[in-house]
C-alpha cells in the first residue's frame, strides 16, 4: 500500500514540473501504462488504486482473459487481463491497476504503470475508423513527445462486456 | 422528532394494534364470547387508536374508533352478557370489518392519499349494535354508566369515575405525563409544564410529583420512569391542563389518573385499565383485584422498544460479518507462525467469544417471529370458510420460530397461497365426504414451523382429498408440460403442480387458480435459498414443506478444494461425504458416471471437468465424493479434499462476472476466508441443473 501511494506521489510531482501550465479545465489527468509496447492512457478519476500484489482467485465459466477474482480490503474486484482481452499473448506478470467506471469495479492487469500526466481534451482524436482497435475510445501524441497514447474506453471494457 | 417520524410512528403502532386486535376478535369468535380481559385489551386499543387518530387529525379515524370504544365501554361494564347470542355474530363481523377499515385507511395514510370521508354507514352499523346492545342491558347495570362524552379524547370517563371514587386526597385529578424517551433535561421540561399550568391554575389548586424539579436534575430519572404527575383540586382545572399539555414540546403521551384508594396507580400505558379499576370497584373487590391483576400485567408485558430501519440493520450486519472475517485475519495471520504468544492467545481467544456473540446479537435483531404472518392465515380461513361454505380449523404448530425479517416479509405470500389451495382444492366440498371417508366433518389444515438450527421447515397440510394423480397428469399433459408416451412416477407428477402455468382447479375462484399458483411459491421460496416440496396421499390430504435457510448472510459451509481453488458447499445441502475407488463408480451409455449409496444409483459430477479446472485430482481413489442434496436432485460431486466446515459470510460476486451467466453454472457468491483468500459458494442445485443440461 505504502508502496504505490510513494508511487502516486511522485507521479504527481512529476506532473506539476513538466505541465504546470495546463491545469485547467482543458487538461485532464490521465495515468498512462504499457501492454505489449502499447501505450494506453486511462483517465485518472476513474482509477481507484495500483496494486503490485495481488491473489487472484480462479473463478471458472468465464472467458479467459478473466484471470479472476481478488480480494481488496473486503471487496470482491474481478481481474481482466488485458493482453488477452486485446488478443495479445500473455505475460508472465504484471501490474494491476483497480479502475472505478459507473461503480463497477474492475482490475487491469498490465505490464507496466508509467507516469501521470495531464493530457489537454482536445488534443485527444478519435482514432481511425478503418482501424480494427478494440476497446479504445481515442488516441493523441504525449506532450511531452515520448509517443503516441491510446485512451481507454472504461464503458465499453465495463459495461458492453456481456459474455462475449 | 419531525412530523414524518410522528407519522411513521403513528401508523406503526396503529397497525401493531390492529394485529392484535384482529387476533383478539379471531380466538374470540371461537369461544363466541369476549372474555373480560379481551374487552379490557380491545378498549384500550381502540382508546389508543382514537387519541393518537385525532392528535393525528384523522377525524374520521377518531370517530370511528370512539363509537368502537363506546360500545366496549357498555359491554365492560355489562361484561359480555350485555350481548345477546343471536347479536354476537354481528358484533365479530362489524369488529373485524373495523379492523378492515382502519386497515385500509391506514394504507391511505400511508400513501398519503386522502382518507375515505363516508362512515355513516359504517358508524350506523356500530350505532344500532349499541343500540342492541343497551336494550339488553340490565338496568341497574346500565344507569350511571353511559359515557360522557369529553372534549380531550382520554377525559370521557372521568365523570363517570368521579363519582365512584373516594376523593380523599386533596388532590385526586391527576395527569401523568411521559416525555419522549431521550429528549433530555426531563426535570426542567416538567417544570416548564408546572409554570405554564401556574397561567390559568392557582397554586394552591394543583401539586405536582416528584417535586423540586426546577433544580434537582437527579429526579429527571424518576420523570422518565414514572413520568411527571400533575394533580389538580377540581377536574375542570385539569381539562384545562389536557391542552397545555398536548402542545408543550417534548411531550411524549399523558394519561389521567383519579385517585384510588385501592390499586396504586400503576405507570405505563395502563390508563384504561386504571379506569377500568373503580368502576370493577363497585360491583365487587373481585374484579377489582382482577383489574389490578390485569394492570400489573399490562405494565409487565411493555417492553420498551424501538423501531429501526431495516437498513441500518444491514449495514449492521455487514460490518459484524467483516469483523469476523477481520479477526479470522488477525488471529491467524502468517506473520504469527511458529511464535508462542501466551497473552496474545489468550486475548485472541476473548476476542473470538466477543465476536461470536456480537455476530449472535446482530443476528438476533433481525430476527422476529413468524406468528404475524402465521396469525394472519386465521383471518384467510374464516373468510374462506364462510365463503366456500366449509368448515375448516387452522392448527398453528411453533409460530414463536424466529426467522430473518427478509424470510418472514416474503414467505408470507407463498405460505397464503397454500392456505388457500388447501381451503379451495384441498378440503372436500361437501361434508358427506368427508363423513364418508370417515373423517371429522370438520376438516383441519395445520400450519407448522421448526427451526432446524440451520434452516427454517414451514409445512402445510390439510387432511383434504388430496392429489389426483390422474387428473394431474391429464391437465400436465394438455398443457403441454408432460408427454403422453412417458410414464410418470407420483412424485413427478405431483411436480407438476409446480410448474408455470397449471392449475387443475377447471374454474378460476376467487381465492386461488389464476393460472399462476404453486409455480410462484417455488420460485418464491427458491429465491430465498430454500426449497419446496409436496407429498400427498390420495384421499388423505396434502402437504407441502418449504425449507428455507435461517439466514442468507452468514451460513455454514464446507470448504472443499479441487486443485489450488477453494469452494464452499453449504452444509445444509450435504448428506455425507464418502472415499471409494474407482471400482465403484459405473458408467453409462452416454459418458455419464454414477455411483450406489445406500439405496440407490446416483450420478457424479467431477466438479475438476464440470468447472474445466487447471488442476484437481483425476482418479475416484485420489478425492472425496460429496453427496449433495438440493430440492428434488440428488447426487455426488466429485472434489479432491475437505478442509473443513466453517461459518462464512456471503458476498456477491460482481456485476461484471456476473455478466458471464455463471449463476445458471452453480456458482452463486463467494466468501472471504480467514487468511484473507477468496472461496466460492456453490450452488448444489444450480450446478446439477447445469451438468445435467450442459
Amino acid at each position: 500500500m505504502s508502496k504505490e501511494n510513494v508511487l502516486f506521489q511522485v507521479e504527481e510531482d512529476e506532473v506539476e514540473t513538466l505541465s504546470p501550465e495546463d491545469e485547467g479545465a482543458g487538461s485532464r489527468k490521465h495515468l498512462i501504462f504499457t501492454v505489449d509496447d502499447l501505450k494506453i492512457g486511462i483517465d485518472a478519476e476513474q482509477v481507484v488504486e495500483i496494486q503490485n500484489v495481488y491473489n487472484a482467485t480462479y473463478l471458472p465459466m468465464v472467458p479467459d482473459y478473466i484471470l479472476g477474482i481478488f480480494n481488496m480490503r473486503g471487496q470482491i474486484i474481478p481481474i481482466m487481463d488485458i493482453r488477452l482481452r486485446l488478443g495479445k499473448p500473455p505475460a508472465e506478470e504484471g501490474i494491476l491497476i483497480v479502475i472505478d467506471y459507473n461503480n463497477n469495479q474492475l482490475g487491469i492487469q498490465v505490464d507496466s504503470v508509467d507516469l501521470m500526466l495531464d493530457i489537454p481534451v482536445d488534443s485527444i482524436v478519435p482514432i481511425p475508423s478503418q482501424s480494427a482497435q478494440k476497446l479504445v475510445s481515442g488516441m493523441c501524441t504525449l506532450p511531452d513527445g515520448s509517443g503516441t497514447m491510446l485512451v481507454l474506453d472504461c464503458e465499453q471494457l465495463i459495461a458492453r462486456d456481456y459474455g462475449m | 422528532m419531525s412530523n414524518n417520524d410522528i407519522l411513521d410512528m403513528y401508523i406503526y403502532e396503529t397497525n401493531t394494534l390492529l394485529e392484535q386486535l384482529e387476533s383478539i376478535v379471531l380466538d374470540a369468535e371461537k369461544e363466541n364470547t369476549f372474555s373480560q380481559d379481551n374487552v379490557n385489551e380491545i378498549f384500550r386499543i381502540m382508546h389508543t387508536i382514537k387519541g393518537s387518530s385525532a392528535m393525528m387529525e384523522f377525524d374520521t379515524l377518531a370517530q370511528v374508533s370512539h363509537r368502537i370504544e363506546d360500545m366496549f365501554f357498555l359491554i365492560r361494564e355489562g361484561t359480555m352478557s350485555v350481548v345477546k347470542d343471536e347479536d354476537r355474530p354481528a358484533l365479530f363481523d362489524v369488529m373485524l370489518h373495523s379492523v378492515d377499515y382502519f386497515r385500509e385507511e391506514m394504507e391511505k395514510v400511508e400513501a398519503e392519499q386522502p382518507l375515505n370521508k363516508d362512515v355513516d354507514s359504517f358508524l350506523g352499523n356500530i350505532n344500532s349494535l349499541i343500540a342492541k346492545i343497551k336494550g339488553e342491558e340490565i338496568p341497574e347495570a346500565a344507569a350511571p354508566k353511559a359515557p360522557a362524552p369529553a372534549a380531550a379524547p382520554a377525559a370521557e370517563a372521568a365523570p363517570a369515575v368521579a363519582q365512584t371514587s373516594e376523593g380523599s386526597a386533596e388532590f385526586p385529578y391527576g395527569l401523568r405525563v411521559f416525555f419522549d424517551e431521550g429528549c433530555g433535561m426531563e426535570n426542567l421540561r416538567a417544570f416548564m409544564l408546572v409554570t405554564s399550568v401556574q397561567g390559568f391554575c392557582a397554586e394552591a389548586d394543583f401539586a405536582y410529583q416528584p417535586a423540586g424539579v426546577e433544580n434537582d436534575s437527579s429526579l429527571s430519572e424518576t420523570v422518565i420512569e414514572h413520568g411527571f404527575l400533575l394533580q389538580f383540586r377540581s377536574d375542570a382545572d385539569r381539562a384545562r391542563a389536557v391542552p397545555v399539555v398536548m402542545t408543550a414540546g417534548s411531550v411524549h403521551s399523558y394519561e389521567e389518573e383519579n385517585y384510588v384508594p385501592a390499586p396504586p396507580p400503576a405507570p405505563e400505558h395502563a390508563a384504561p385499565a386504571q379506569e377500568a379499576a373503580p368502576a370493577a370497584q363497585k360491583a365487587a373487590p373481585a374484579p377489582a383485584a382482577q383489574a389490578g391483576a390485569a394492570q400489573q400485567h399490562q405494565g409487565g408485558q411493555k417492553e420498551s422498544l424501538i423501531s429501526v430501519g431495516l437498513s441500518k440493520l444491514d449495514q449492521l450486519s455487514a460490518i459484524v460479518g467483516e469483523i469476523v472475517i477481520t479477526e479470522a485475519m488477525v488471529t491467524g495471520s502468517p506473520d504469527l507462525k511458529g511464535l508462542h504468544l501466551d497473552a496474545f492467545s489468550k486475548s485472541a481467544r476473548q476476542l473470538r467469544k466477543l465476536t461470536d456473540e456480537l455476530q449472535d446479537v446482530s443476528m438476533s435483531l433481525r430476527m422476529i417471529p413468524v406468528s404475524n404472518t402465521f396469525q394472519k392465515m386465521n383471518r384467510i380461513v374464516r373468510d374462506m370458510c364462510k365463503k366456500l361454505n366449509k368448515q375448516v380449523k387452522l392448527t398453528l404448530v411453533g409460530e414463536n420460530t424466529e426467522v430473518d425479517k427478509t424470510i418472514v416479509d416474503s414467505i408470507g405470500d407463498p405460505i397464503m397461497h397454500m392456505v388457500r389451495n388447501s381451503m379451495d382444492h384441498g378440503i372436500e366440498e361437501n361434508v358427506e365426504d368427508r363423513i364418508a371417508a370417515g373423517k371429522d366433518p370438520v376438516g383441519e389444515i395445520l400450519l407448522s414451523a421448526q427451526d432446524t438450527g440451520s434452516e427454517v421447515i414451514i409445512q402445510i397440510s390439510d387432511d383434504g382429498a388430496g392429489v389426483n394423480d390422474e387428473a394431474v397428469l391429464a391437465k400436465a399433459i394438455r398443457n403441454g408440460i408432460a408427454s403422453p408416451e412417458v410414464e410418470y412416477s407420483h412424485k413427478e407428477i405431483l411436480n407438476f403442480l409446480m410448474a408455470p402455468g397449471f392449475s387443475t382447479n377447471v374454474q378460476v375462484t376467487e381465492f386461488s387458480g389464476r393460472g399462476v399458483g404453486m409455480d410462484v411459491v417455488k420460485s418464491g421460496v427458491e429465491s430465498l435459498g430454500g426449497s419446496v416440496s409436496i407429498s400427498s396421499e390420495q384421499g388423505k390430504g396434502m402437504t407441502t414443506i418449504m425449507r428455507i435457510p435461517l439466514t442468507m448472510a452468514i451460513m455454514d459451509g464446507m470448504e472443499v478444494s479441487v486443485g489450488d481453488s477453494i469452494f464452499t458447499i453449504p452444509i445444509n445441502n450435504i448428506r455425507s461425504s464418502i472415499k471409494t475407488t474407482e471400482a465403484a463408480i459405473l458408467h453409462d451409455s452416454v459418458n455419464g458416471e454414477m455411483v450406489k449409496m445406500l439405496d440407490g444409483y446416483y450420478p457424479v459430477i467431477r466438479a475438476r471437468d464440470f468447472y474445466n479446472l487447471p488442476g484437481g485430482a483425476e482418479k475416484i481413489d485420489d478425492g472425496v465424493l460429496m453427496w449433495l442434496e438440493s430440492g428434488d436432485c440428488s447426487y455426488c460431486l466429485f472434489v479432491d479434499e475437505l478442509l473443513g466446515e466453517q461459518q462464512i459470510v456471503v458476498k456477491p460476486l460482481p456485476a461484471y462476472v456476473n455478466n458471464f451467466d455463471i449463476k445458471n453454472f452453480g456458482i452463486t457468491g463467494c466468501s472471504i476466508l480467514g487468511d484473507g483468500n477468496i472461496s466460492i459458494i456453490l450452488d448444489a442445485g444450480g450446478l446439477y441443473a447445469a451438468a445435467r443440461n450442459g
